[in-house]
């Protein structure tokens, strides 16, 4: 049942994007409303203040506009395509920032914030995403939850061992331990579903 | 070594590799022996695909509605540029020269004082449309998107691009706001560390025109729109008025 219903979600959003692909504004429209909440939510979890994660969202709409005619060739599913464009725009943006601004430690703190709150996943186990989210969901549930945020943020931020525990503030040593474990508990668990 | 016989280890440093955490030479290590084997390689990108499925399940949070229409604008911009409508009328300049800054310290503590209040404005709204055409730029002859120059509530007044045959900017009324009839607009360059500089005033047409004195006339952080006395205020005066709208330039 919830096998056919990502695939009927899947058909949908791939069909509106080979339409935007021939230049369709109602089909882009479309797009966004069904996966904005779900591209925001990222570009948020990604950048962390909503000025920067609207800009985010508006750019990598524009892009999707630009490129939609290349997704067939990708071969992934349709939110994850989109998902890598909204990761891609906020990586930019944040490098830009990184370069031209010395406010950074306005940013790391929420991000500090956000992180002892440990909202980073979905917890609902929603039918729009495809198999091999719902499996990466459930296998990120089982870890503990320090493991399961540095995790998260070292790929949302592409963030490296150091500049995580200089963000989140903790010993360069605990960052690599929960990684070094929590990568480990994910492959095991990701290989049952192989 | 060779990695193909030993599995577990495989797999592990494809999955650190795929995050992000293996770094440098090791990466770099990787890589290469990813490009010449193939059964690394696609360990490499069986963990890129599982990795990038973070992407699809992060929370949902329904965005500010202005953002569809902060797309929507720029797709009717990119989608004009790319048609090339109509040239839109003129309008008088501002005569004053460009870049004569008056060093004294008043100056800069005015613009100070009015970078300060432009920053507060800007504390309550979510700013500007700052849309990023780099990867696939328009064609050099295109015109090319600057800036969405909004107000403090963020809704988007003035759409700015730039004409690179002209050398001008074409700003586009897009919202509701009209000055009196004693006003003028006048659209400011705001350097850092410097006085704002007039790039010149607009005038009373929904499609307007400012001609630059040269493509550096945009090589500033960010745009701002003053309301001032019918013809505008000379450059070196700085704005007098209230600053109504501004937004980020876009780098080229």
């Amino acid at each position: 049942m919830m096998d056919m219903n990502d695939r009927s979600t899947d058909q949908v959003l791939i069909q509106l994007i080979e339409r935007v692909a021939e230049r369709d504004q109602t089909a882009l429209k479309r797009l966004y409303e069904l996966s904005s909440p779900r591209l925001y939510g990222l570009a948020l979890r990604v950048v962390s203040r909503p000025e920067l994660a609207e800009d985010v969202l508006q750019e990598a709409f524009l892009n999707v506009w630009r490129i939609a005619g290349d997704y067939r060739r990708s071969l992934s599913p349709p939110m994850a395509w989109l998902g890598l464009i909204v990761r891609s725009r906020a990586l930019d943006l944040l490098r830009r920032r990184a370069t031209e601004r010395a406010d950074e430690s306005e940013v790391l703190d929420s991000v500090h914030h956000e992180t002892i709150a440990g909202q980073a996943v979905d917890p609902m186990d929603s039918t729009d995403i495809g198999q091999q989210a719902s499996a990466l969901r459930q296998c990120l549930s089982r870890l503990e939850a320090n493991q399961r945020e540095v995790v998260c943020l070292a790929y949302l931020r592409d963030l490296s061992h150091g500049e995580l525990a200089a963000q989140l503030q903790l010993p360069l040593g605990t960052v690599k331990t929960w990684i070094r474990r929590g990568l480990a508990h994910l492959r095991g668990c990701m290989a049952r579903f192989a | 070594m060779n990695l193909e016989k030993y599995p577990d280890l495989l797999d592990s440093l494809a999955a650190s590799y795929a995050l992000g955490s293996m770094r440098g030479l090791a990466r770099n290590r990787f890589e290469t022996m990813a490009r010449e084997h193939p059964g690394i390689r696609a360990a490499a990108l069986l963990w890129q695909e599982r990795l990038a499925s973070l992407t699809e399940i992060q929370k949902e949070v329904t965005p500010s509605p202005n953002v569809w229409k902060r797309i929507e604008l720029a797709l009717e911009l990119e989608t004009q540029g790319a048609t090339k409508q109509k040239p839109t009328p003129e309008l008088p300049l501002d005569q004053s020269p460009l870049g004569l800054i008056d060093k004294a310290g008043r100056d800069v503590r005015r613009a100070l004082v009015w970078w300060r209040s432009a920053a507060l404005a800007g504390a309550l709204a979510a700013v500007v449309a700052l849309v990023m055409f780099a990867p696939w730029r328009a064609a050099p002859l295109e015109h090319q998107f600057v800036a969405v120059l909004a107000d403090d509530q963020s809704a988007a007044n003035l759409l700015v691009s730039f004409d690179p045959q002209q050398n001008a900017l074409h700003l586009k009324r897009v919202g509701q706001y009209r000055e009196a009839a004693d006003k003028s607009l006048q659209l400011w360059a705001l350097p850092p560390g410097a006085a704002p500089r007039s790039l010149g005033v607009l005038g009373e047409g929904r499609e307007l025109k400012v001609t630059l004195a040269g493509r550096q006339d945009l090589a500033v952080p960010m745009l701002a729109v003053s309301l001032e006395p019918k013809g505008g205020v000379p450059s070196e005066k700085g704005p007098t008025g209230p600053v109504l709208f501004k937004g980020l330039v876009a780098t080229f």
